[in-house]
């Protein structure tokens, strides 16, 4: 009886369950894709959908070399997700590296929108997507085929695969004028001899003569390959010199510091190279300072010491910092030793803290061993009156060690606040200035040079990046400035 | 309590504690910042503890004063025992599963906390806690300590420099463990179990190395030979002669040192562009035979000035010219210096990344650094063969390095302690 009650009261229940539409990815109904009017390395790729596409659906673009089934053999070139579109920005064409539009019907066409963290969006109701997909070689056939999914990520059917062929080659740009770099060249080096021929014709002795005569090579040298590149640089940071407009710039005005200073990465990318470079002279002198005076004296096994120490100098830096970055990898051996599950260069403070470790694994044997040049010219004797009137170890290195090591201590930190402020490998390598790299703008761990290094060699864009070297040139040259005043290292260093 | 040496006193073994409580605290924040990484709050909140415990003993252990020290020798005997406690814990929570890091870390405290019940608990302490010292006791403990204390901490030294050598040797052996591992597993761990030749003889019978290597060689000397025979005969004339313009010219040399290398990096591609040296080795050579110039010009001044005076002098007076002077009584002598400078241009030359990087993109044309470098990329990483090409190009640089470091660092830090 009391069974009968509770199937009863449950029987509707059941019903319920069942009669509720099970969530399904939205069937596409036809895929096209073509190689023949697209540009360099793309192919065209459009779907339909079976029926209007409703909030949460998703669909992979899977694309293959070779013919394929299943979606084992692929893999996922683009994401295309359907959901609300209210304040997301909707870039124009050409902005994404993959550009996709949409189609609620009736052939309107419009550009998909981009969510924070950059997934293509289109509204619920489109019908068809079309896609222009880079990266695919040249006159080979790829295939490509669509899988839908719905909003618990479940997978749908997937679509047709359709091949098709990139045919359109890149038409290279007719080689620019170089009129004008061989008459720089010709000018400089003209008037460098001229400079020369003038200083040893009033030089009075044989001996003037002769000197100006071996100068002359590495000063030509220098002129040409250094001053005459810097002084382009900067007469380039006033063009609107781009990849595809090479030599045929014109003057800009301003335009270009004025992006520079405006750009929405400025304060943020200055702000993490002042912390990058701060943070590791620091380690480096401090752990330089601290090994050096370690190895001070007689130590067992110093020469092994020494040797192994000197390593990270001695390994090439591509090397050491593409080993590192084997190491944080997410099944690396970081996570292996800790037992721990950190994408570390995936998110951006662990990232930040792994480029700067590596930096400082990087830096401290040339501290170290500067410094240890510089504590072997210490005269002893003052650390032995110092020990009979009993001052303590850690006085004797305060006011004496200290003091007497700063004229060898301050310019090379100088310098080696230039090499840091300036080390391109570390970050370009470990993680090309990620996580968060977003196009245009600098990642996470992008400082200055490596951002620079985008702005030119990724978005082509030289007027703008020698802008950029400029302002980088003129922050250091400020920076050493003010640090030779403050610390009166100018006696030092000349 | 009138005589001096009772006074002067304190046994040998508070002074090891205190060095060693302050080593392991240093040691144990990086333990608790792991335990931090791997979300284990109960390991971190026992080693908190830990740290707290080996604090008090360092308190306890630097305070020598007369009065109270029963009550600090009791407070740090209770705060080993805190410690080995701790120690024992902390390995115990980790259960059966110990990774290496785990055993360090129970170490850390162990050590400390078994040292300090001993050491704490020896007559000689004992007595000098009690106040019940003999002179000559005490006075004996004086030279005791005179001689055992830098035993001591040379000892602790060790211990700080093996660490400091555990974590710069461990990418060095990690990357050995891929080369011999099979496959591209990042832990590798086939080092003595299973090791293979299979990711060395890809690299060596595949044809990208090869062509790397040579486009290294061949950049890596021409910039050698071209550097040498620019900065020679200006290091020889800023050392030997004086004329207009030398300290202006010298200075420059200094200045272009200092110059960051990114301000002309988007200038000399436009130029390399323009002249057609884009993937050539002629663009990279002269690139970088004139970013080594000013160092080389620097050292070679420093390696002539040591070469006498009074030889060329001679040498003048028996009717040699001015550059038989140079070519025949200089340059000779000075073979080992523009040997050290050659090589360091050519290293230079082997290692530099950034301009090959921009400069040379079709892969035919790649130095080692950049091929290399091509091994790894965000999507697909051929972890094994790249550590077995960077063994390849890595051990003959550190050899050199390692032979050559003295005259190297000499020359390196005269040129940037000078610039």
């Amino acid at each position: 009886m009391r069974r009968g009650i509770f199937l009863i009261a449950v029987m509707p229940l059941i019903v319920a369950l069942l009669a509720m539409p099970v969530v399904q990815a939205t069937a596409v109904s036809k895929v096209e894709a073509s190689g023949e009017s697209s540009s360099y390395r793309n192919v065209n790729l459009t779907w339909e959908l079976a029926s209007p596409a409703e909030d949460g659906d998703g669909f992979h673009i899977m694309f293959s070399e070779s013919s394929f089934s299943h979606t084992g053999n692929a893999t996922i070139h683009s994401t295309v997700f359907t959901a609300s579109t209210d304040g997301m920005v909707q870039p124009a064409v050409g902005e994404w590296y993959d550009d996709c539009q949409s189609s609620s019907g009736d052939d309107d066409w419009a550009m998909v929108f981009r969510s924070e963290n950059g997934s293509a969006v289109v509204p619920p109701g489109t019908v068809a997507i079309r896609c222009d997909l880079t990266g695919m070689p040249v006159g080979a056939e790829v295939f490509l085929a669509i899988l839908p999914f719905d909003s618990h990520w479940i997978s749908g059917e997937l679509s047709e695969v359709v091949g098709a062929t990139s045919t359109a080659v890149d038409e290279l740009p007719p080689s620019a004028d170089t009129r004008p770099v061989w008459f720089a060249i010709g000018s400089i080096a003209l008037s460098l001899v001229v400079l020369l021929a003038v200083l040893g014709w009033k030089e009075r002795s044989a001996q003037g003569r002769s000197a100006m005569l071996y100068v002359a090579p590495a000063l030509m040298a220098l002129a040409l390959l250094t001053f005459y590149p810097v002084g382009y640089g900067i007469v380039l940071s006033f063009t609107d010199a781009n990849q595809s407009a090479l030599g045929e710039q014109s003057f800009n005005g301003l335009d270009n510091y004025v992006e520079v200073f405006t750009s929405a990465g400025f304060l943020r990318v200055l702000g993490f190279t002042l912390l990058w470079t701060v943070v590791n002279v620091f380690a480096h002198v401090g752990i330089g300072l601290a090994l050096a005076m370690a190895l001070q004296g007689r130590v067992k096994g110093k020469v092994a010491y020494r040797t192994i120490l000197l390593l990270p100098w001695a390994i090439p830096s591509y090397i050491t910092v593409l080993i590192w970055r084997g190491i944080f990898q997410y099944d690396g051996l970081f996570n292996g030793l800790l037992g721990t599950q950190i994408d570390i260069l995936g998110l951006p403070v662990p990232a930040a803290a792994a480029v700067i470790v590596v930096n400082i694994w990087l830096g401290f044997p040339f501290m170290m061993m500067t410094i240890s040049g510089a504590l072997q010219t210490l005269p002893g004797d003052i650390y032995e009156a110092a020990e009979v009137d009993g001052v303590s170890p850690i006085s004797q290195f305060r006011h004496l060690t200290l003091p007497m090591l700063k004229p060898a201590i301050v310019p090379v930190a100088l310098l080696g606040f230039i090499w840091t402020f300036n080390m391109f490998n570390v970050i370009y390598l470990m993680t090309d200035g990620g996580p968060n790299l977003w196009f245009g703008e600098p990642g996470s761990t992008d400082i200055l040079i490596t951002y620079v290094y985008d702005v030119a060699f990724r978005r082509g864009m030289y007027g703008l990046a020698a802008a950029w070297s400029v302002v980088i040139f003129l922050i250091l040259l400020w920076f050493s400035a003010t640090y030779m005043k403050k610390t009166n290292a100018t006696e030092a260093v000349v | 309590m009138s005589d001096l040496a009772i006074r002067w006193f304190a046994p040998l073994e508070l002074r090891i504690l205190s060095g060693m409580s302050f080593l392991s605290c240093a040691l144990l924040s990086v333990v608790l910042l792991f335990d931090y990484f791997r979300g284990d709050y109960d390991s971190m909140s026992i080693h908190g503890v830990g740290l707290m415990a080996l604090t008090v003993m360092i308190l306890t252990a630097i305070d020598f004063t007369e009065e109270g020290r029963t009550r600090r020798r009791d407070m740090g005997l209770m705060a080993s025992g805190i410690t080995l406690g701790c120690g024992v814990i902390g390995l115990a929570i980790r259960g059966a599963e110990y990774l290496l890091v785990d055993l360090w870390a129970g170490l850390v405290l162990l050590i400390p906390g078994l040292s300090g019940l001993y050491l704490l608990s020896t007559p000689l302490v004992s007595r000098w806690v009690g106040s019940t010292i003999e002179r000559v006791e005490a006075e004996d403990g004086l030279v005791r300590n005179r001689l055992l204390l830098p035993k001591w901490q040379a000892a602790l030294k060790h211990v700080v420099l093996l660490h400091v050598v555990a974590v710069v040797m461990i990418p060095v052996l990690w990357i050995i463990d891929v080369a011999i591992s099979p496959g591209d597993a990042l832990q590798g761990g086939a080092m003595f179990s299973s090791p293979t030749g299979e990711h060395f003889s890809n690299i060596l019978g595949g044809d990208n190395f090869w062509v790397w290597a040579r486009n290294s060689v061949i950049v890596s000397i021409g910039t050698t030979l071209l550097g040498l025979c620019l900065a020679i005969p200006a290091g020889y004339a800023f050392s030997r002669y004086r004329f207009k313009g030398r300290g202006a010219m010298m200075f420059t040399f200094l200045l272009v040192q200092m110059f960051p290398g990114i301000i002309i990096l988007v200038p000399y591609f436009m130029v390399m562009k323009s002249l057609g040296l884009l993937n050539t080795a002629i663009g990279l050579i002269l690139a970088y035979s004139v970013t080594a110039l000013p160092l080389c010009v620097w050292m070679l001044k420093g390696f002539f000035d040591t070469v006498p005076k009074e030889l060329e002098e001679a040498a003048l007076l028996d009717g040699c010219s001015q550059f038989g002077v140079f070519y025949r009584i200089i340059l000779p002598l000075s073979l080992p210096a523009v040997a050290v400078t050659g090589l360091f241009s050519f290293l230079v030359a082997w290692n530099e990344f950034l301009l090959a990087l921009t400069f040379n993109t079709s892969d035919d044309m790649f130095t080692l650094p950049v091929g290399l470098a091509s091994y790894i990329s965000a999507t697909d990483s051929a972890w094994g063969d790249f550590a077995a090409m960077s063994l390849l190009v890595a051990i003959p640089v550190v050899l050199l390095f390692i032979v050559f470091q003295k005259f190297l660092i000499e020359g390196l830090t005269a040129g940037s302690v000078k610039g």
